[in-house]
């Protein structure tokens, strides 16, 4: 099935990008093939090597894919090798061949460029890009700084002597010997660009994840072969050739990396290399002191001493061999927790944000026993969809039953399970030919029991949440419903008395009752100050204007009736749902009630603004601040009903440095 | 004067039918909605309509509704909505698309009969009538800068009737003084608070309830 992913990846590539490729191919051949035969110099053979590998790895990169970047970065090193090999070749065959100099002289100055297009191929790995603007600079520096040296170098031969070609500069200009005093305060400048380089890849590795981060992984992996196999070489073989043969590891591995990264997991051979790789050096290392060191101390045979220090390796090798293994688990895999702090990790998350918490457990067991792959499952038996995964999660997001789940080895399911009902699965992969331990079985059953608590506690805040939902709707439902009696029932009723008296007080005056008329007028007075008072206490219930005329409207009444001025700025197109023009009114009313009491303010800005699928409510004042939730404000009640459509209450009001306060409501 | 009432209360319609009836009104018709009401004013256009704003199905603004449908098939009927509220998007709305004749005014109003009748009677002479509470609440309330403090105590006064939809006229008779006068206030007021003097009523009205509604 990976395999597949990676084929739909590859695109075509056109005929002209085909037959440009294959040129390509054809002069690096023709100048790699026919610099051979010119000769064998050990110091130019490395230049060689990497351009028939960077050529070949290259070409073969852009073929599957055209556009992949650094397939063409390889491509110009190989190329520019190749020219540099030939010309070095030819340059120092036996028997000065026909223009010599000025072919030799191809071999010579292209280096720096060719030293700044590796260290830039490597800085841009894998994907042919740089990883910031930053580093973009630090490498066109780079660039610069080496396309001086390469112009320098051609016009005047500062860099012959290195390299003992048959002829000289061609170009013959004067002052070398001043250009070769500056050379000297240039040529640090290569130890610069690999510093520069290492320091990119170091980063990069540090940052990347997922399959970046196992990409990464090959190219570091073949670097440190070839520098072991060339430090190797140098010591043991006093040459440079082993190094010299180990340099088409890099550029092979570079390959695997950046298309068949999925395919082949690096992580078990790095594991497996450094296992061995110790033992063999801390066996050689301890046969050798004991031969040596003990052989000149005590006056015993050979023969005997052989056959202790085998005995001492025999006995002394599982022991080194699970402390190695242990050392290179934790250099691969990174730290791996243990049980502990796996366990305490895991519940430091239960505070996340919900859709957090899988991949939070999700990455705890991943790195508890180092799976490759894990996928949190969360439903019934046999609904079982995917939560979370690491590195991330499947592509295939189906319903499954628990017994469909793949549990071959190297992959294993764990059914969590609380009290007494499954409440969903774990599934994880570990890399080939790695077995579950039962130290590792058992952290993993712990976290499956862990996990089951979360699944628990997430349905029980879901049910929370929509319960607390429901009681803000029914509220509000409500508090519409009392508005509305009180409007056709007591109001209407008082209001039509105040009429009855209106009309009773003309009656009076008309038959000349102005002591009853009068009575008649206060009674009339008060009668309305109670109608004026209810219809207050209506409005404050819910108001009328916000489901019959909508937020901005409603809005821009609250603002008519502060007692502090009120600049209001609204961003809507349309009607939102009832339940968000609800809560983001009382937000704003309450907030401009508590900035009248409390806060002194000269004046109230309020903001609303739907962005995307949310509805941002901003209130801020100029007041003395100070403003807390527990102050008997009204703003705890106001926390509360935003908690029950998912959103947060944010207050922010130093003392002395005004109140705002503000939300974000999801409104799909 | 021939009205014609609408107001899904039956209470409030019958009470305020038997008054105005006392006063000396005619009341030609009672709806409980808008629907009715139009239908109503179709068959017989009565003087001036007399409505609730809100009323069903929707219990929102089917009053103004109702208001605009009459005022395009019968230009001559004044509209008097009544409401529990009186609200500044509704007086606005109300100056903005009817040309005069056209009133706004809590349902208290209605129990001090001498001065709701004469109010019924200024829209069914054209002119503009909006509830005093709505207009001192836009008064009184503070602003930023309030160029109200421009003005004295009299030009106030003067600039909240004008908002209430009082004619020139009108206004001096309630303040007793000359129309010459009450024309120099009004040019003080529209100076300094750098307003456009509106042609007409009710655009003058508009002008200034938008104004009084500015920070």
């Amino acid at each position: 099935m990976l395999a597949t992913t990676e084929a739909t990846d590859a695109q075509v590539p056109s005929l002209g990008l085909e037959a440009c490729l294959a040129m390509v191919a054809l002069l690096v051949a023709v100048l790699v093939g026919y610099g051979w035969l010119l000769g064998f110099h050990v110091d130019n053979a490395h230049n060689g090597l990497i351009a028939a590998s960077f050529s070949a790895v290259g070409l073969y990169v852009v073929r599957m894919r055209p556009r992949h970047r650094e397939g063409w970065l390889f491509i110009a090193v190989g190329v520019v090798h190749a020219v540099m090999f030939f010309g070095r070749q030819y340059g120092r065959a036996e028997g000065v061949l026909p223009a010599a100099s000025w072919i030799g002289w191809l071999g010579v100055w292209p280096l720096p460029l060719a030293i700044a297009l590796a260290g830039w191929t490597f800085m841009a790995f894998p994907h042919g890009r740089l990883l910031s603007p930053a580093w973009r600079r630090a490498g066109l520096g780079m660039l610069a700084i080496a396309a001086a040296m390469a112009t320098m170098s051609a016009l005047w031969p500062v860099d012959y002597d290195r390299i003992g070609l048959v002829s000289p500069n061609p170009l013959e200009l004067p002052g070398a010997e001043l250009a070769a005093r500056y050379w000297r305060y240039l040529l640090p400048s290569y130890a610069l660009f690999q510093v520069l380089w290492t320091a990119a890849v170091v980063v990069r590795l540090r940052r990347a994840r997922g399959d970046e981060a196992r990409q990464m992984r090959w190219l570091v992996y073949a670097t440190v072969m070839a520098l072991v196999l060339l430090v190797t070489g140098l010591v043991v073989f006093r040459s440079p050739v082993l190094g010299a043969l180990a340099v088409p590891l890099i550029p092979v591995a570079a390959g695997i990396a950046i298309l068949k990264y999925r395919l082949y997991d690096i992580d078990p051979v790095v594991n497996k290399t450094l296992v061995v790789g110790s033992l063999v050096l801390l066996i050689t290392v301890g046969y050798i002191a004991m031969v040596v060191g003990v052989g000149a101390l005590i006056p015993v045979g050979t023969g005997w001493l052989s056959l202790l220090t085998t005995a001492i390796v025999a006995v002394a090798f599982e022991p080194l061999r699970r402390r190695a293994q242990c050392v290179a688990d934790r250099f691969v895999y990174g730290h791996r927790p243990t049980p502990y702090e796996a366990l305490s990790r895991l519940s430091s998350q239960l505070d996340e944000a919900p859709e957090e918490l899988f991949d939070g457990i999700a990455a705890t067991v991943a790195n508890a026993v180092g799976a490759t792959e894990v996928v949190v499952w969360v439903g019934e038996e046999a609904r079982l969809l995917p939560q979370a995964g690491w590195p991330r999660l499947p592509d295939s997001r189906k319903l499954s039953r628990l017994d469909e789940l793949d549990s071959r080895p190297p992959s294993h399911v764990r059914p969590v399970v609380h009290q007494g009902a499954l409440r969903g699965a774990i599934t994880l992969r570990k890399p080939i030919g790695e077995a579950l331990t039962s130290a590792e079985g058992r952290l993993l059953d712990d976290l499956v029991a862990q996990t089951g608590l979360v699944i628990a506690q997430q349905q029980q805040a879901k049910e929370l949440q929509a319960a607390a939902r429901r009681i803000v709707t029914a509220q509000d439902a409500a508090r519409r419903r009392i508005e509305r009696d009180l409007h056709d029932g007591a109001q209407e009723r008082l209001v039509t008395m105040g009429i009855e008296l209106g009309s009773l007080e003309e009656h009076a005056k008309a038959t000349g009752g102005h002591e009853l008329a009068a009575r008649v007028r206060d009674v009339r007075a008060q009668l309305l100050e109670a109608t004026a008072e209810l219809r207050e206490l209506a409005r404050g219930l819910h108001p009328m204007v916000l489901s019959e005329a909508g937020l901005e409207t409603a809005l821009r009444m609250l603002a008519d009736r502060s007692a502090i001025p009120v600049r209001v700025s609204v961003g809507l197109a349309g009607r939102l749902p009832r339940e968000v023009d609800a809560t983001a009114y009382y937000v704003v009313s309450e907030a401009l009630t508590n900035a009248a009491r409390h806060s002194g303010a000269e004046v109230v800005t309020v903001e609303v603004a739907k962005i995307e699928q949310e509805l941002q409510v901003r209130v801020s004042d100029d007041g003395r601040g100070g403003a807390r939730p527990d102050g008997g404000t009204g703003l705890q009640g106001l926390a509360d009903r935003l908690a029950a459509v998912g959103a947060t209450l944010t207050i922010d009001s130093p003392v002395g440095g005004g109140t705002r306060i503000g939300t974000v409501l999801p409104c799909a | 004067m021939r009205l014609i009432l609408a107001d899904d209360g039956v209470l409030f319609r019958e009470g305020m039918a038997r008054i105005v009836t006392e006063v000396g009104f005619e009341v030609t018709g009672q709806a409980r909605n808008g629907t009715e009401l139009v239908e109503l004013v179709r068959r017989d256009p009565p003087d001036v309509v007399i409505t609730d704003l809100r009323m069903p199905p929707n219990f929102a603004d089917e009053g103004i509704e109702a208001a605009a449908e009459i005022r395009s098939f019968a230009p001559n009927v004044g509209l008097m909505l009544l409401s529990q509220y009186v609200e500044v998007h509704h007086a606005l709305r109300l100056m903005d698309e009817f040309d005069g004749a056209v009133g706004y005014l809590l349902k208290d109003r209605v129990s001090d009969l001498s001065a709701f009748a004469a109010d019924v009677r200024r829209v069914a002479a054209g002119h503009v009538v909006i509830d005093q509470e709505l207009v001192s609440r836009l008064v009184s309330r503070r602003r930023e800068r309030d160029p109200l403090a421009e003005l004295t105590d009299r030009e106030r006064q003067v600039l909240a009737l004008m908002a209430q939809g009082l004619t020139n006229a009108a206004l001096s008779e309630e303040l007793f003084v000359s129309v010459k006068t009450v024309e120099g206030y009004i040019r003080n007021v529209f100076t300094k608070l750098g307003l456009q003097p509106g042609e007409r009523e009710h655009r003058r009205v508009l002008a200034v309830l938008q104004f009084l509604r500015q920070q």
